[in-house]
């Protein structure tokens, strides 16, 4: 009984999670599929082939990329100590630290985004990857910090002070015990950033000035022009690179704890 | 371990390569403001005399000292000669994709050719946050911003304006000007606003209906704003409008022409805001759209926001109508597969609203040589022939009076294109025998929110 189970899961599962990403499949590769027809009368390739060929494609799969990795890198870099900091170095009124931290979630980015754009401008970061980089770090670090909290409230430090007992220098403790223990957390929490740095789009907009394309830059202005072949075809290239990173991660996404675990007694 | 330790180094050496390739983004020239640039201070010559609307012809105002040290528009091949190797980027409203693709190709290709000017199209969602940048810019103190041409009109054109952020006194010194006809209203007046040699016009364009051939016939078709409040309430749920507000300016439009109909003479609404005709007709006009709404599609529960969603509610057979400007009609929707094939504009006996489009260049542009040449080349007359054309994508309407081009045969090319607007375009007599001007700004916020307290909450 338990296999069928299983497989009603998978199945709905399957169906929950690719069923929209089949819709904007039936979409990008049809022409002129208005209602009441069941089906697209016309199927092509054409439009996703011009998408996929136009040269800002390109640009904006590049800058989204390495904005996305620098961003991961800095939420790392920032979100580390404050996770550890806060986890680990009993800090008074750790509520109310998490809370603000929280703040940029609650705010909408529209209201701060102008703000900021003209600070970046003052700062002659508007209009670079690197600015835009940066302004990601907003909506993205509570999420980074929140994630490796987590991962620090399950980690136990007795395991560096071993590590010194035995004799391991600082960095030999960091780069022995330390980070393998931890390293699923820092992916997942890196995957993160990623991904809600990839899908940033008024943020990018306002501090890139406009001529810094990124996906979702390329997706928002085509969306209003009310082409759904155009709008579905770009939408896959949106999402097609997740994939990947997803599929790259997935060892450490799940049981990320016993896995470090693991990693350490190998 | 071993293997742990490898997949860690790839990591680290990905992260440098990452870091690496940032930075050099960060020196960019395209992004960063540009050295090589003429500084546009020099452009800024002293305020030129305002050009009152209507007295146009303005003979080019001589430049003052200040401006004929670097870019002197009374020396066009100097203009030139500066542009020659700039990128200028343009910032324009970026959803179809018939008008992206007709901009680089017949203005991006004729750019490099001609002028060696490289073209970035910067896409919007929407023109105000071409402003946004622009007054943002402005707040940070930049001398040198990021946009060099905006195509614009309307309310971005005035909070430009306003705000001092406009490129002043260009519009009618570009060499292509004479084939703009200034003394036209609909032209040196852009909703209402003296255009006072802010902005150079690119294209008209003309409020008009779209039905589906397949569904209607032509003799069924209401021809007023009465007769339309009888085909809606004898189809119920068969018709709806686009909401006035922002992005849905289409909307609001449609208002003001039942607006002009009620009142029974369009031309009482056009000069100066007038607040005691507004209170005299007003509240007629919510009284017709209200006595619409039952029979809207939905109830007048909800209404499209812009054009986009009007066409898609049309093209699924949700309503009968969807509404465009193009003097092609849907023509380049069909193309584009957004309306069915069998869709064709037409339009009522009277008050059909038209009015011009403009590009307009920032003050702090970084290449406002490049800009105005680009500016120059839209007039065109060989390019305004293509824009109009349905298969190129673009669509509106001529932005010059094709009455004063002299050239035989880019004469021929104007008059051979209007003849070829393609099955979709409304007849161009019935455009022109219905065609009204807009009214100043004052009234379209009027409408945009007394619509939503008397309309949309009742």
């Amino acid at each position: 009984m338990s296999w069928l189970r299983r497989t009603v899961i998978w199945l709905a599962l399957g169906a929950g999670l690719l069923a929209p990403i089949a819709v904007l499949g039936v979409y990008a590769f049809s022409q002129r599929w208005f209602y009441p027809a069941l089906l697209p009368p016309e199927w092509t390739a054409s439009t996703f082939v011009r998408q996929l060929t136009r040269p800002e494609t390109g640009t904006a799969l590049l800058n989204s990329s390495l904005i996305a990795l620098l961003v991961s890198l800095l939420a790392l870099l920032v979100g580390y100590p404050a996770a550890r900091a806060l986890e680990l170095g009993q800090l008074p009124a750790k509520g109310l630290i998490y809370a603000l931290l929280f703040v940029p979630t609650v705010v909408p980015t529209v209201a701060t985004g102008i703000g900021l754009n003209i600070l970046f401008l003052r700062l002659g970061l508007a209009g670079t990857r690197l600015g835009v980089a940066l302004v990601h770090l907003v909506p993205v670090l509570p999420y980074a910090v929140f994630t490796l909290g987590g991962v620090f409230a399950a980690y136990d430090p007795t395991y560096e002070a071993q590590a010194r007992v035995l004799g391991a220098s600082r960095w030999m403790i960091w780069r022995r015990v330390t980070l393998p223990l931890l390293l699923p957390g820092l992916v997942v929490t890196a995957l993160f950033a990623f991904l809600i740095s990839w899908s940033q789009y008024v943020l990018t907009f306002l501090i890139g000035g406009g001529q810094l394309v990124t996906l979702p830059t390329l997706l928002f202005t085509t969306v209003p022009g009310g082409n759904q072949a155009t709008t579905a075809a770009l939408a896959l290239v949106f999402v097609a690179p997740l994939f990947v990173v997803i599929a790259l991660t997935a060892r450490y996404l799940a049981g990320s704890r016993v896995r470090g675990g693991e990693l350490l007694l190998q | 371990m071993r293997y742990v330790i490898h997949r860690q180094r790839w990591l680290a050496l990905l992260l440098v390569l990452c870091i690496g390739l940032t930075a050099c983004g960060a020196a960019d020239p395209t992004i960063t403001p540009d050295s090589s640039a003429a500084a546009p201070t020099a452009l800024l010559v002293e305020p030129a005399p305002t050009v009152a609307p209507g007295s146009t012809e303005a003979a080019p105002t001589p430049t003052s000292a200040a401006g004929a040290a670097a870019l002197n528009l009374a020396d066009w091949a100097a203009v030139e000669a500066a542009a020659r190797g700039q990128t200028v980027n343009w910032y324009i409203w970026g959803g179809a994709e018939g008008i992206n693709s007709f901009v680089d190709t017949f203005y991006g290709q004729a750019l490099k050719e001609r002028y060696d000017i490289t073209l970035n199209r910067v896409p919007l969602a929407d023109t105000v946050d071409a402003v946004n940048q622009v007054l943002s810019e402005k707040e940070a103190g930049q001398a040198v911003g990021a946009v060099d041409l905006i195509w614009i009109n309307g309310e971005n054109f005035k909070s430009l304006k306003q705000a001092d952020m406009l490129l002043p006194d260009w519009a009618q010194q570009l060499p292509n000007s004479r084939y703009v006809d200034w003394s036209n209203p609909a032209v040196n007046l852009d909703f209402g606003e003296p255009v006072e040699n802010m902005e150079s016009p690119w294209s008209s364009a003309q409020f008009q209906f779209v039905y589906d051939t397949a569904r209607m016939p032509a003799d069924e078709l209401p021809r007023s704003y009465a007769e339309l409040k009888d085909w809606a309430c004898a189809h119920p749920g068969r018709f709806t409008y686009v909401a006035p507000g922002p992005g849905g300016f289409i909307g609001t439009r449609f208002v003001k022409q039942a607006l002009y109909e009620i009142s029974g003479d369009a031309e009482q609404w056009a000069g100066a805001f007038n607040q005691a005709l507004w209170d005299t007709w007003s509240p007629q006009l919510w009284q017709y759209l209200n006595e619409l709404k039952p029979c809207l599609w939905r109830a007048g529960a909800t209404y499209p926001k812009d054009e986009s969603e009007a066409h898609q509610l049309f093209a699924n057979s949700e309503t009968d109508f969807t509404f465009v400007q193009a003097v092609v009609g849907p023509g380049a929707l069909i193309s584009d597969g957004i309306v069915p094939p069998t869709a064709k504009a037409f339009v009522f006996d009277d008050n059909m609203i038209g009015d011009f489009n403009y590009v307009a260049i920032p003050a702090n542009a970084p290449h406002p040589a490049a800009a105005l040449v680009l500016a120059n080349l839209i007039l065109d007359p060989q390019l305004q022939a293509a824009q109009v054309l349905p298969e190129n994508g673009f669509g509106l309407g001529f932005g010059i009076d094709i009455t004063r081009v002299d050239d035989p045969a880019a004469q021929a090319a104007l008059e051979s294109a209007g003849a070829q607007l393609g099955a979709a375009a409304t007849p161009a007599d019935e455009l022109a025998r219905s065609l009204r001007g807009d009214m100043v700004a004052e009234y379209q916020n009027l409408i945009e929110q007394e619509w939503e307290r008397n309309v949309l909450q009742q």
